[in-house]
């Protein structure tokens, strides 16, 4: 895992200077440390402590309590399904299936490539368009079997 | 039929503040700014305007109890709650999409009532999308001066249903887990960071330039007595055109159904969940239903976010009170006992009857832990688990029957 | 004086203080409602749902631990549907719960037993597979961690983050797969994780010095005061005497702390809490003549020969050396004989360098002995001054001083190598105290005293309080306490 940059610790510090409070920062610098480590890190962590002043313990706890966050990397491309009942009802669970056959792995885990990683999660607020789908940060509805495989294929 | 909220969706750029400003946007703030606190909060006081997140509070009434700065001198602030997880829940989203100057504009007549300089759109980190468009609407406002002193800033969740719940959403702000908070003391005295402030739903803040504009009393004319105006249903499950749908408060259930296009592929209609997972089922019996804060009450269950969820014959009761009790397990935040662990319980029991390990003694078990939870705990999430559960087993008894046969021998 | 406010639980009429909360009032009034998460020093998060109570007038069960006690408020704990709540919020604590209590440390004083057997005592419903976690983690020096058996009350978070604001401990993921640990990359070394084994009202977090040592119901509880610091936390001595065989054949189990609200609050530090483990190693129990003549002597004739040779010279050359460890009794027979009788003129008590260490804004003090207040009282440290060790080392060397008496202090541990050569100079060296030390074995006399579990007394702390101590434990073969060796010996050292 890489350390922060400069131009990364500017960024996050920017975080800290935007709300009321430093502390108010944390949640979006967490998710920014995300997008750039597909995980935080211990020296993440470390890091932010630091910044926001305020003991290590609780980075950790809002860390590992949001499911956006992770502390193993996730894959370069990360897809979500949903599986709230509106979804399930549209058959998110074949879709997930599906996706389980065409990466080759099981949901939760990565593709040994690093390149994808496939998880379940809970409603994305997408219910008209089940089963729906989200792939780094962006509702995709409606999933086919054929959406699919040609959105694999966009995703390097 | 009167809609406020969706009134101009087919005009295609309606999330432009150009647009919205042509078709009368931003002239309730006008009127807001030009009638003064007093006059305003009288007249939403009038409109009894609801909460739409789903606790119905009047949001007037909440409004007021924010002490006068002369009471407590400092920040106060106003959040517009953007973090809409409750399955069959999605009008909020909708409503960023389509119309984001809308919520902007009601924001800020909230933070005039309430003498507020400093403003918050809490939106859930999967909504990217409405996000930019927000971003955008924003930029927008300010460089044509409408934003004035009030400053408007943009916070994202991070994948807990949790922070929706108000005190949970201001310990998120705060970069704290969302453990929810125990009043007292209320967010209007005592939110985020320790100052007064005011957590209304998206939607609820939409209405407030309508009920501006029109008045509180034709605003409350369009509903029922006690539930003013329009309220948005988000449709989705076996229907035919799964959608948001604006109605006045009261409207039947089987109006909005039909507004859906109905069940999908000629089959029967077995159930309907009315206000989003944690509200219980209603049947096709109910759908003369009025759907207002009261109406569904009177049925045993709540009008919730208008999460409406359509259940077609061939489903399977115990699936679907499974794939619930597995959503509130899965997003039990685990700060009080009966939550974090009933809802595992419950997830687990049902889990084991859908692979064929049900028995009838375990819905004894389910039936008694449900009932000693609910009530028993901090927040409103845990207080709907095992609800729809024990609903759907007392309206759909034959469904559990068959998951959880009496043990021979 | 702050207003009392009256109100009743279930027919009892009670009194609290305003700002109080029912179940602090109820507790201070001595009558329990069930609870986990509510402690008195940590605050009260309302997780555990445990306390739920009926308010007349209100149809919703309440916790009363958040519940503000009003005049006229009429509450009722154990009424079924009270009752029927606290149940079931138990059964669900114990949903997972390993019930592993056989091997379980927790047991005899845990709160998940004692609670099914008062308002539990329900068939097990609970049918699934239960959940997993991390079993005997070690955390620290003195805290092992089971995660199976945690009922996340957060009292533990509380404390390191209010209490000792170490801030190692956490509540990590969500819901029902959260668990408690140690930030990553940390040890619970704090210098009073102790406290944690206590605060922790199940068997989650437990004392790793006490570990499958001996079960609770076997030991002896009596009231102590620390002698670890000039504090004297108010303790209490958990002995096992009636299973021998049990804790490794050591007659001292633990010490936990006793409530003091002046003195201590909750809590005692790690240095006081595991600073005695090995009392009684090292002890003496005999009372001997060393040299010239090896022999062990009885209490009659030790203290007669004693008391012989310190008058054998003159007073100008006898040197005393004490401690703050002694207690007030044993202060008064000590200055009864050296002062009053002997007229010994040099003196040392002072605690440098050897009996100071560490001290802190919570507990700890930097005199590691407890009753230096009870020897000021009778003058040591005002009319008398304490001479130093290196003094006492010079005045030895040039042949000042023939006669040394040492009380449970270890000259050889300060002075190092060369001390022994120093003892060995003196004419006259009596050693008294409970442990051997280095020294013990130079002397001509060596003298057993009691150790403070085995006597009763009184310590003076920094603050000025007076505190009691009991007696815990016999005295181990012939020893005596300290202030029975020199009332025996002044009657013969009195001419």
């Amino acid at each position: 895992m890489s350390a922060l940059t400069l131009e990364q610790e500017k960024v996050l510090k920017a975080w800290a200077a935007r709300y009321p409070a430093p502390i108010m920062g944390l949640v979006e610098a967490l998710r920014q440390v995300q997008r750039w480590h597909r995980c935080v890190t211990d020296e993440d962590e470390e890091y932010l402590a630091r910044l926001f002043d305020v003991p290590r313990v609780r980075i950790h706890e809002v860390a590992t309590f949001f499911p956006s966050f992770t502390q193993k990397p996730t894959g370069r491309h990360r897809i979500g399904i949903c599986r709230g009942l509106s979804c399930s009802l549209a058959g998110s669970q074949s879709m997930c299936s599906c996706l389980e056959k065409k990466l080759g792995i099981k949901e939760g885990a990565s593709t040994p490539d690093g390149r994808f990683s496939l998880e379940t999660m809970e409603c994305l607020g997408a219910c008209e368009q089940g089963p729906a789908l989200m792939v780094n940060d962006e509702l995709k509805g409606a999933a086919t079997e054929e959406s699919i495989s040609h959105l694999l294929e966009e995703l390097e | 039929m009167t809609k406020l909220l969706t009134a101009h969706f087919d005009e295609p750029k309606l999330h432009e503040l150009e647009t919205y400003r042509r078709l009368g946007g931003y002239e309730g703030l006008k009127k807001a700014l030009a009638m003064g606190r007093e006059a305003l909060m009288a007249e939403m006081g009038k409109s009894n305007l609801r909460g739409l997140g789903g606790a119905g509070f009047g949001a007037a009434m909440k409004w007021s109890t924010v002490p006068p700065e002369s009471k407590n001198p400092g920040p106060r602030y106003v959040v517009a709650n953007c973090d809409e997880s409750e399955p069959g829940c999605f009008k909020d989203r909708v409503l960023v999409t389509r119309n984001p100057h809308q919520l902007i504009e009601g924001l800020l007549i909230a933070a005039f009532a309430i003498d507020a300089y400093r403003a918050f759109i809490f939106i859930r980190g999967e909504y990217e999308v409405q996000y930019k468009i927000l971003e955008k609407a924003l930029d927008e406002a300010r460089a044509a001066g409408l934003i004035g002193a009030c400053s408007i800033d943009l916070m994202r969740g991070a994948g807990a249903y949790i922070s929706g719940l108000d005190t949970a959403l201001l310990e998120t702000m705060e970069g704290k887990k969302a453990w929810p908070r125990q009043p007292p003391p209320f967010p209007t005295a005592a939110g985020l960071m320790g100052r007064p402030t005011v957590v209304n739903n998206v939607e609820t803040l939409c209405m407030a330039p309508h009920i501006v504009l029109h008045g509180g009393d034709w605003f409350v004319k369009l509903g029922t007595p006690k539930s003013g105006g329009t309220v948005l249903f988000s449709v989705s499950g076996h229907v035919a055109d799964p959608g948001v749908y604006e109605f006045p408060m009261g409207t039947p259930l089987k109006d909005i159904l039909t507004a859906a296009g109905g069940v999908r592929g000629g089959k029967k209609l077995k159930a309907v969940i009315p206000g989003g997972v944690s509200t219980p089922v209603m049947t096709s019996d109910e759908l003369d239903t009025p759907m207002d804060f009261e109406g569904p009450r009177a049925k045993g269950t709540f009008l919730g976010a208008g999460g409406v969820i359509v259940l077609d014959e061939t489903v399977d009761m115990v699936m679907v009170a499974h794939n619930i009790e597995r959503f509130l397990s899965h997003e039990s935040c685990g700060q009080c006992t009966p939550c974090r662990q009933g809802s595992f319980w419950h997830e687990r029991i049902l889990e084991r009857a859908l692979s064929g390990g049900g028995t009838a003694e375990d819905l004894v078990a389910l039936e008694r832990a449900g009932e000693n939870i609910t009530g028993q705990v901090i927040c409103a999430l845990g207080d709907t688990v095992g609800v729809v559960t024990r609903a759907l087993m007392k309206k759909f008894p034959e469904d559990f029957k068959s998951r959880f046969p009496e043990r021979r021998g | 004086m702050a207003k009392t406010i009256k109100f009743s639980l279930d027919g009892r009429h009670l009194s609290a203080l305003e700002g109080e909360t029912v179940l602090e009032a109820a507790e201070r009034s001595g009558v329990r409602i069930p609870h986990y998460c509510w402690h008195k020093a940590l605050g009260n998060p309302g997780n555990c749902r445990m306390c739920v109570v009926e308010v007349e007038g209100t149809t919703k069960l309440q916790v009363s631990c958040r519940l503000l006690a009003r005049e006229g408020l009429v509450i009722r704990s154990v009424t079924s549907a009270a009752r029927r709540a606290q149940a079931s919020a138990l059964e669900l604590h114990l949903l997972d719960h390993p019930l592993d209590c056989p091997v379980c440390d927790q047991s005899g004083e845990c709160g998940l037993q004692d609670y099914y057997m008062d308002i539990g005592r329900y068939p097990s419903a609970m049918r699934e597979d239960k959940a997993h976690a991390g079993k005997s983690i070690p955390l620290g020096p003195h805290i092992m961690l089971d995660q199976e058996r945690c009922i996340m009350c957060t009292r533990c978070t509380r404390f390191t983050s209010q209490v000792s604001k170490s801030h190692e401990l956490g509540i990590f993921g969500r819901g029902h797969s959260q668990v408690v640990d140690v930030v990553p990359g940390r040890t619970l070394d704090n210098p009073y994780s102790g406290n944690l084994a206590d605060v922790c009202p199940v068997g989650a977090l437990t004392d790793r010095d006490f570990r499958f040592q001996v079960r609770v119901w076997y030991l002896d509880e009596t009231e102590s005061v620390c002698p670890g610091c000039s504090r004297g936390c108010a303790i209490f001595a958990h002995t096992s005497t009636r299973r021998p065989w049990h804790n490794k054949g050591r007659r001292l189990a633990r010490l936990k702390p006793r409530y003091d609200s002046d003195v201590n609050g909750h809590w005692m530090c790690d240095a006081g809490r595991y600073g005695f483990a090995d009392f009684d190693s090292d002890r003496l129990g005999k009372v001997m003549r060393l040299k010239p003549a090896a022999a062990e002597l009885s209490w009659e004739a030790a203290q007669r020969e004693v008391a012989a040779a310190l008058r054998r010279k003159s007073a100008e050359g006898l040197a005393v050396v004490a401690s703050g460890a002694l207690s007030n009794e044993d202060w008064k027979a000590f200055k009864s004989l050296f002062v009053d009788t002997l007229k010994a003129s040099r003196f040392l008590f002072s605690p440098e360098p050897d009996q100071v260490g560490v001290e802190d804004e919570l507990l700890r003090r930097r005199e590691k002995v407890p009753n230096l207040e009870g020897g000021k009282t009778l003058g040591f440290g005002t009319q008398i001054q304490s001479m130093s060790w290196d003094g006492l080392a010079k005045d030895i060397g040039a042949g000042k001083v023939w006669g040394l008496y040492v009380v449970d202090r270890d000259p050889v541990k300060v002075w190092g190598e060369k001390g022994r050569k120093l003892l060995e100079r003196l004419d006259l060296l009596v050693y008294q105290g409970p442990c051997k030390g280095l020294s013990g074995d130079l002397a001509h006399y060596r003298l057993p005293a009691a150790a403070w579990l085995e006597e009763e007394g009184h310590f003076i702390n920094f603050q000025g309080h007076v505190q009691g101590y009991r007696q815990a434990l016999k005295p181990l073969g012939a020893a005596k306490p300290d202030w029975e060796i020199f009332a025996g010996m002044e009657k013969d050292a009195r001419v």
